[in-house]
């Protein structure tokens, strides 16, 4: 069974009179431990199916599994910890909390899920060894540059040791330097960690370190190539 | 949890410094005018009671016709009513009794050097021995200029106002005649003469000051005189009782004014309580209605936290969205928000305290120097942890739309919004 299953998917929106339909009828199965890069143009409903695949929103109509419990079955506090246990986010615009110290802000999801003080505190620190800001803990995140900002981000994504890593365009907002460092970052938990890491970019550089590239248009899948894991 | 939670809402309320501050003066202003208006009027309360213990103590009473209390009488006129001394130094508890009573009655001066005598109707007080010596709070010092006193025992005495001593030609040892009921005519020696008092106006009394009429044309027997001057007329002014050490004065007040009743008097026995009582209605209905008006300013205030947490809402919409997508729940959203705004009226609440405690103490000096009185300064303990209590609650309540809009936010939208 596949870790990660959409079928025949639909999303539509309400956008004033006109109803958008973001998603038409979508098929997707990714497996625990692959690393998926998901890629189209502009309003071919990558960001959609994210939030779909993070349970962060219901699909209108069609069946999206994990671990094949669909969440259109599922309450709203059952989703909660969902996202807060199995799914771990990094954003285009990193999303920190601009009050919290770098520390703090790793710490949030481990909060929200009740994990002791002492215990998420050592726990934050090393996610922030790990993506190699040991060194920048007190800091807040208008004192990191852009690629500490989505470095701290990812730290947080880990907190609760998730299985799944989805990143919309983490390289988006980084040059070209910062950027290969955080995908090698991605790639380094997928391979050694057994992360399953969804990657929605427009980035041809940012989806090779994908296993599969699965290209949108208009809602739908139009093609998935499977590619050579690099070294 | 609630630990991270209430740090998450200082530090928001820190990163919006200016904005929190303005919000918090708001909450402030109004706190800051309950607290002084409450506390000075505890103050008063207090002050009224002391005063009034002062004079009435634990352990004494008055007796007085039952529409002289509590009706406003202003006129300075008391109704009389008829008092049995004997059955009240009987009732168990009781230790003294004293009485006032006034009669309109007539006065021949001693003969003068020409051979003439003077008259005059003057109002007659009978007062009891013990008044003077049982009952000094209520009737304050005697102010004598020239002689003494009533001593016990002595029945044909008279002290005079100093007007009607010089009226009636009588000067300290002097003999005169005073003239009650039908034809009962004694001689009476005058032992004393009330000093003038410092002001001149007409209606201030000289010394004695109870029951209402004494003033410097006052002439004054001891009780047991008026018994002889008036032999038909038991009816009192003003009966003090005095119960022993331990007793339960209100209990006894009860059983006299009860038993007078049932004799056919129409009285009331006052004790140190009923005066506080009616006192306390009072002073506490105006002050709730002032603390009423500066609640109107709390209005506001919460008014002004209300819209402070929506702005904050609407500028953290990104944030909220992080949260719930990071495994916040909308209860912990909600408590976020709670907390902050309850966090911004408790801050309001610990200002609003201290400067209106601070309020209170300037104003109960400032009425204490422009005044004769000296108005208690009461901090009281309850009050405090009310208000801060209650500025928390303000906070909180004025936050719970607001937090209750945050953790609806759907995550999609607020994660989209810029």
């Amino acid at each position: 069974m596949a870790l990660l299953e959409v079928q025949g998917v639909t999303k539509e929106y309400q956008l004033g009179k006109t109803i958008v339909r973001a998603l038409r009828g979508l098929d997707l199965e990714i497996e625990q431990g692959e690393a998926v890069a998901i890629m189209g143009p502009s309003g071919s409903g990558k960001s959609t199916l994210m939030h779909i695949l993070g349970a962060l929103d219901r699909p209108t109509d069609g069946r999206a599994a994990v671990d094949g419990t669909d969440i259109r079955t599922l309450r709203e506090p059952q989703l909660v910890a969902l996202r807060g246990q199995r799914i771990g986010f990094v954003f285009q615009t990193f999303n920190l909390i601009q009050t919290l110290t770098a520390l703090r802000n790793v710490e949030l999801p481990m909060i929200f899920q009740g994990v002791r003080r002492a215990q998420r505190h050592e726990r934050a620190r090393r996610l922030l060894e790990r993506v190699g800001l040991g060194d920048r803990v007190r800091h807040k995140p208008n004192e990191l540059s852009g690629g500490e900002r989505q470095r701290v981000a990812i730290a947080r994504a880990l907190a609760n040791d998730p299985e799944i890593i989805l990143a919309d365009e983490p390289t988006g907002n980084l040059d070209t330097e910062t950027g290969e460092s955080i995908l090698s970052l991605l790639k380094d938990l997928n391979a050694n960690e057994g992360k399953t890491i969804i990657l929605v970019t427009h980035d041809p550089d940012a989806a090779a370190i994908a296993d599969r590239i699965v290209r949108l248009r208009d809602g739908r899948v139009v093609s998935t190539a499977d590619r050579e894991r690099r070294a | 949890m609630f630990g991270e939670f209430l740090r998450f809402a200082g530090q928001n309320i820190l990163h919006r410094r200016l904005r929190s501050w303005l919000t918090v003066i708001g909450v402030f202003i109004g706190i800051t005018a309950v607290v002084a208006l409450i506390s000075i009027g505890l103050g008063l309360e207090r002050t009224v009671n002391e005063e009034i213990k002062g004079v009435f103590g634990d352990t004494e009473f008055v007796i007085v016709d039952e529409d002289a209390f509590g009706q406003g009488h202003s006129t300075g006129e008391v109704d009389q009513y008829a008092v049995d001394l004997e059955y009240l130094l009987s009732v168990d508890g009781v230790r003294t009794a004293a009485v006032v009573a006034t009669r309109n009655g007539f006065a021949l001066g001693p003969v003068q050097a020409d051979g003439s005598q003077q008259a005059a109707f003057p109002v007659v007080t009978g007062l009891s021995s013990a008044l003077v010596t049982e009952f000094a709070s209520f009737i304050g010092e005697l102010d004598l200029a020239n002689g003494r006193g009533f001593e016990e025992g002595e029945v044909y005495v008279a002290i005079l106002g100093s007007r009607m001593a010089e009226k009636l030609g009588a000067s300290v040892g002097d003999t005169f005649v005073i003239g009650g009921d039908l034809d009962a005519e004694y001689e009476f020696q005058l032992v004393g003469i009330l000093a003038m008092p410092d002001d001149d106006s007409e209606n201030e009394s000289s010394g004695f000051s109870f029951g209402g009429t004494v003033d410097r044309d006052g002439l004054y027997v001891p009780f047991e005189a008026m018994s002889l001057l008036w032999p038909n007329d038991n009816s009192v002014q003003v009966t003090l009782v005095a119960v022993n050490e331990g007793e339960d004065v209100n209990a006894i007040a009860d059983e006299v004014e009860e038993e007078l009743n049932d004799r056919g008097s129409s009285v009331t026995a006052i004790t140190y309580q009923d005066i506080s009582d009616v006192v306390g209605t009072m002073t506490d209905a105006i002050f709730a209605f002032l603390a009423g008006i500066a609640g109107i300013s709390l209005l506001v205030g919460a008014v002004g936290v209300m819209n402070t947490m929506f702005t904050s809402v609407l500028e953290r919409t990104k944030e909220i969205g992080v949260m719930k997508s990071v495994g916040a729940k909308n209860a912990h959203v909600w408590a976020i928000f709670l907390i902050e705004s309850g966090l911004i009226g408790l801050v309001g609440g610990l200002v609003g305290t201290v400067a209106g405690l601070a309020l209170d103490v300037v104003g109960s000096l400032i009425i204490s120097s422009v005044t004769s009185v000296t108005l208690a300064i009461v901090i009281s303990p309850t009050l405090i942890a009310l208000t801060l209590l209650f500025s928390f609650l303000l906070g909180a309540v004025a936050g719970l739309w607001p937090a209750w809009r945050a953790s609806r936010l759907p995550v999609v939208d607020a994660l989209r919004y810029e």
